[in-house]
């Protein structure tokens, strides 16, 4: 998945998060050029069957290579790593790379949902 | 160490629903969040990830040195509630994050950052 990075709205999203929109990508905007950009895919595949009501996101854990830039086009991965019910509870890992142009990395996300039953 | 204060509110849930393009309705409409069980509209865990990070940013001179950051998402947080977020030092390139709301709960736990030397 290809993902442009509008200087615009990582300006937004700066500002949503209290964070100075001139000094460039907040980190944290990997949300969305990395795990926004593929988590669609997991919740969007019948196969998955997420129910969206049900999904907790527990926990998160984004690593940069670096940081893109402002105006940046970057291309995301995703995957499901694991797959897990106990108890009643099912638990996703679902993790992403993201890679620059000239396929260097650039973030990798790893996020843990839980679907309650 | 580095401390950011913030007191959510529905219009800072919605910026950031917004600006991530995460428009899962438990954030955005309270009576679709009591049908899934919730108290009303929540904050987004990347919401309080965001905040964590600029004060880590703050505490790492600058958000381009953030080269890790980990988060699990244990409490709710609700409009209305005060979440103290703070970074500080806790060994070579590591900050220890936490993120404590108004009754003294924590919001997220096993939260840190790495940072570049």
């Amino acid at each position: 998945m290809s993902f442009q990075i509008e200087p615009d709205r990582a300006a937004a999203f700066a500002k949503a998060i209290g964070a100075d929109p001139a000094a460039g990508v907040p980190p944290t905007f990997a949300a969305v050029y990395s795990l926004g950009a593929t988590a669609p895919q997991l919740f969007g595949d019948p196969d998955a069957a997420v129910d969206f009501a049900r999904l907790l996101h527990a926990e998160q854990e984004f690593t940069w290579a670096r940081h893109p830039r402002p105006g940046e086009t970057v291309t995301s991965q995703g995957q499901v790593a694991s797959d897990v019910t106990r108890r009643g509870m099912r638990f996703v890992s679902f993790e992403t790379q993201t890679t620059d142009r000239a396929g260097q990395p650039v973030c990798r996300s790893k996020a843990l949902f839980v679907i309650r039953s | 160490m580095s401390t950011l204060v913030v007191t959510f509110t529905k219009n800072q849930i919605a910026a950031y629903a917004e600006a991530s393009g995460d428009h899962n309705p438990i954030h955005l409409d309270d009576d679709f969040a009591r049908t899934v069980g919730l108290p009303g509209v929540i904050a987004h865990g990347l919401l309080q990830m965001g905040l964590m990070a600029t004060v880590a940013a703050e505490a790492a001179s600058g958000a381009h040195r953030l080269r890790r950051l980990t988060c699990r998402f244990a409490g709710m947080v609700v409009p209305g509630d005060t979440v103290t977020f703070t970074a500080e030092p806790s060994g070579a390139g590591k900050l220890e994050l936490r993120a404590v709301n108004q009754r003294g709960e924590p919001v997220l736990t096993k939260s840190s950052a790495e940072v570049i030397g």
